[in-house]
Order: C-alpha cells, then sequence, then structure tokens
C-alpha cells in the first residue's frame, strides 16, 4: 500500500493498493483521490515516485495508478461475500495525513444500501458495509478481513457507515491494464 | 487439535458467531417514514423496540430474519423509558437470549445489532464503557442501571440489542435517551417496563397534581420544626389528589411516609414507583407548624406521561 499526492496539491491526498496481477507496479484508489492525470505516489519506505492515471471510473469511483519502479508487494485479496456480520475489519490509511494509521471494526453488510440512506442514486450499487471509523485520507485504501485480505477499497461515509467498493469489482478496471 | 488460525481470525469468527446467535431475534420495524428501526423478539410474540421510533399507532410492520414482512399490533409505549412493545403472531422467530447485564463490566467487547431490510443483521462493535447505577432519563423514566458503550448507534440501530461476545442480550439500545452517548436499556427495566404495558398499555406514574420548589426555613421555624428545607406548594390543581388531602398552597413538604424530603428526586423515586392508589403521609408546616396530611397517590393523566 502507499500515498498518493494528487498533482500539486501538498496536503491531504488518499491511500492506493498495490493490487499485482500481471503488471507489477499498477495501484488501485479512488477515483477522487486522483483528480489529475499525474501524482505523486510515497512508497512505505519513504520513496517519492512520479506516477500517471492509466484508468479512472468516476461512477465506481475507482482508478487505476501506475508507478514505475515501485516495488511495493501486491495485497491478498479476500471475497466480501463470503463475510458474515460482525467479522473483524481493519482499514488502513493515511488519515487527515498519518500515514499508515489502522483503525478497527466490523463487518456489517454487502450489497445494495438500505432504503432510507440517501447516496444521489448511488445507493444502489453493491458496497461494502462497516462499523469502521474512516477520514479524508482513507480513501483508495484496503479494507481489510481478520486475515489482512482486502475485500474492499475505502470510498467514503454515509449516515456514518463506512463504505467501500467491493474488491470483487476491482477485477474490471484492470483488465487489459499492463 | 488446535486452530491454526490466528487469534484475530478466531475472535473475527466469534464476533460473527454472536451476531448470528442474538440476530436470529432481531426484526426491523417499520413505524415511521423512511428508514426503518430495529427491534428485538424479547418474549414469544413481542417485539421491544424504542419508543422514539414508533412514530404511528397504526399500520406498523415487522421484517423477520428469513425476509418476510408481517404486520404488527402496537401493545403499549412509554417516553419515560423509550421502550415499545409490539405484538406478532407467537412461533414467528426465536427469542433473545437474554444476559445479565451486571455481569458486564467496562471493557468488556459488546455488539449493536440492528436489521434494515430484508439482508442479514447489521452489527457495530466496541466495548462497555460505563457502568453505574440506577437512573432518571431526561423523559422522566427510571432506568434501573447505567449502561453506557462506545458502540455507534448507526441510522437503524435504535431499538436493537446490546450483544456480549456469546451472543446475550444485554439489553435495548437507545440513540435518543442520552445523545450522543449510546444508552442501554437494560434487561431489568425492559421486564419491568414490558410488564406494566401489557397490562394497561403505558406505564402509571404517581401523580399528587400539586407545583412544587424548594425552599430553605428561616432561623424561627427551623428551630420550631426541627426541618432545615422543604417543598413548597406554590399551586394545586382542582380535584387533584393534593386538593382532595386539604393540602393549600404555601404549605412545605418536610416528609413523606416518615422519611425526611430533601429534594425532588426523592419525590420523583417515590412517585415513580408502583405507588398509584396508595396512602402516603406527608408531614408539612402550615403557619409555622408541623401537621400530617395522608394523601391517596393519583395517576399522572396520560397528556403529561
Amino acid at each position: 500500500m502507499v500515498q498518493v499526492i494528487d498533482g500539486a496539491r501538498w496536503q491531504g491526498g488518499g491511500a492506493a493498493i498495490a493490487w499485482g496481477g500481471d503488471a507489477p507496479d499498477l495501484f488501485v484508489t479512488s477515483a477522487h483521490v486522483v483528480t489529475r492525470k499525474r501524482v505523486t505516489v510515497i512508497t512505505p519506505d519513504g520513496r517519492m515516485l512520479a506516477g500517471d492515471v492509466v484508468r479512472r471510473d468516476s461512477e465506481r469511483d475507482l482508478a487505476v495508478v501506475h508507478a514505475p519502479g515501485a516495488g511495493v508487494p501486491a495485497v491478498a485479496t479476500g471475497d466480501p461475500y463470503a463475510l458474515r456480520p460482525g467479522s473483524l475489519v481493519f482499514a488502513v490509511g493515511h488519515p487527515f495525513g498519518i500515514t499508515h494509521a489502522v483503525s478497527v471494526g466490523v463487518f456489517q453488510a454487502v450489497g445494495a444500501l438500505p432504503a432510507g440512506f440517501g447516496l444521489n442514486g448511488q445507493g444502489s450499487r453493491p458496497w461494502v458495509q462497516a462499523d469502521v471509523r474512516l477520514a479524508p485520507g482513507n480513501s483508495g485504501g484496503p479494507l481489510a478481513d481478520a486475515e489482512g485480505r482486502v475485500i474492499g477499497v475505502a470510498a467514503m461515509i454515509v449516515s456514518g457507515v463506512a463504505l467501500a467498493v467491493p474488491a470483487s469489482d476491482v477485477a474490471s478496471i484492470l483488465s487489459g491494464v499492463a | 487439535m488446535a486452530d491454526k488460525r490466528s487469534s484475530l481470525a478466531i475472535l473475527s469468527d466469534q464476533l460473527a458467531d454472536a451476531v448470528a446467535t442474538a440476530g436470529a431475534a432481531v426484526v426491523a420495524v417499520h413505524a415511521r417514514p423512511r428508514l426503518p428501526s430495529t427491534g428485538v423478539h424479547w418474549r414469544d410474540g413481542l417485539v421491544v423496540t424504542t419508543e422514539g421510533t414508533v412514530r404511528r399507532d397504526d399500520d406498523i410492520g415487522v421484517t423477520l430474519p428469513h425476509g418476510e414482512r408481517i404486520p404488527a399490533t402496537l401493545a403499549g409505549r412509554d417516553r419515560g423509558t423509550d421502550l415499545a412493545v409490539l405484538k406478532i403472531p407467537p412461533g414467528s422467530l426465536p427469542t433473545a437470549p437474554l444476559g445479565d447485564p451486571a455481569t458486564l463490566r467496562p471493557g468488556n467487547l459488546v455488539l449493536a445489532l440492528a436489521r434494515l431490510d430484508a439482508g442479514g443483521p447489521r452489527a457495530a462493535f466496541g466495548a462497555v464503557s460505563a457502568i453505574g447505577g440506577k437512573w432518571r432519563s431526561w423523559k422522566g423514566g427510571e432506568i434501573d442501571q447505567w449502561l453506557q458503550s462506545d458502540l455507534s448507534i448507526y441510522p437503524g440501530f435504535g431499538g436493537g440489542p446490546l450483544v456480549d461476545a456469546a451472543g446475550l442480550v444485554h439489553g435495548v439500545n437507545s440513540g435518543g435517551l442520552s445523545r450522543p452517548l449510546a444508552t442501554t436499556i437494560p434487561v431489568a427495566t425492559v421486564n419491568r417496563v414490558l410488564g406494566q404495558l401489557l397490562e394497561r398499555g403505558y406505564v402509571a406514574r404517581g401523580w399528587i397534581g400539586a407545583a412544587m420548589q424548594p425552599v430553605q426555613f428561616d432561623a424561627a421555624t427551623r428551630k420550631s420544626v426541627n426541618r432545615e428545607t422543604g417543598l413548597l406548594l406554590l399551586s394545586i390543581e382542582p380535584d387533584a389528589p393534593a386538593a382532595r388531602a386539604g393540602l393549600l398552597i404555601g404549605d412545605v413538604i418536610v416528609a413523606i411516609d416518615g422519611r425526611a424530603l430533601d429534594g425532588f428526586d426523592q419525590l420523583l423515586d417515590l412517585l415513580g414507583g408502583d405507588v398509584v392508589g396508595k396512602t402516603l403521609r406527608l408531614d408539612v408546616v402550615r403557619g409555622g407548624r408541623q401537621q400530617s396530611v395522608d394523601v391517596v397517590i393519583g395517576e399522572r393523566p396520560r397528556a403529561r406521561r
């Protein structure tokens, strides 16, 4: 996992996940974290690299960043649809600029939001819904299960509930990127 | 054989087991616009939820764990303790496995459960923050135990159970009793209020029909009646118990049933109990002299409950 800083913005930013697959140095993040074409990626060992946004899906709030030479190990992924309510989940990100901060909570559900949770029509998409604290800077970072498998990409908070894009939705944006 | 998984994975599984166990007795309650609230199948055919989330008296429904939505009828509600009871057909789902909140200690891991739709139960996770004695809600209801946790009571979680790591239910979570804290109405209070709601549809509270203010006596009166303070009667409603007993404006109540009175709370505690219809002996100071007046405690009129 790395930190992503969007172009000239010197503060804030978000997280991105080394997803692995065929191409190394590809990172999955939230589309709202990378609003420009060129971004800065900061690796866990503190190196700053230039990255390019090579895919973007604003509807699903996902993007793919290519940062050659990052050499960050890829995560293991898990299936949120296999989790039971009450299972532990962890979020890792850079809330308010505190890098690689962990918050813990439990999985609530995966699927459309309950009726009554307004999300500008986006509520009917599948979301991983969890009772875990997210803050600005967590966006694009992993939501992982108790075994450390990434089950979602942290996206936002709605009515206090943490929402993440299910890991199973990531495959489509990565397909063909190499 | 030893479990080879990490202790974290085992804990995660145990929490999910606790949610599944208690969640089998948790329903969604449809009694307000938009977002449903949560209810606990407390006894067979009886669902407990928070009073504040039951916005209508008719056309109430509940969604069962397997997703079926059935009609429910309101058996009664009590604003003071923020509890309401709904009736559903017996045998609709398992009843909640009840725990004893007295066994909980600060730091114990707990879950808040909810059901918002035909999907599975939802959970929030945290720890017991504080345990304390009896308290009175700002709505005037007596709660047998202060039970506070650091759980997030999300929209729709009101009326849901507080569940321990073994899946036992220790009470009903209320988002409205002491916002922003997550407060749980403990098992004992739910059982007590449930009994009264089934009996008469509301919780009867004692009433004497007088407005009072605490006062300090002047030196001379203090000496003659051997009391420092009392409750001065400011107004008395016509035909109310106080009026019928012959109490007068200006009387100062100094003791009830022989016990010295030191403030409102003591009086409210006495009237909050099972006293309707009983006779209490009030010691009052009238014209500088102490005398006794017997008052038959009435029931607080419905509009004021």
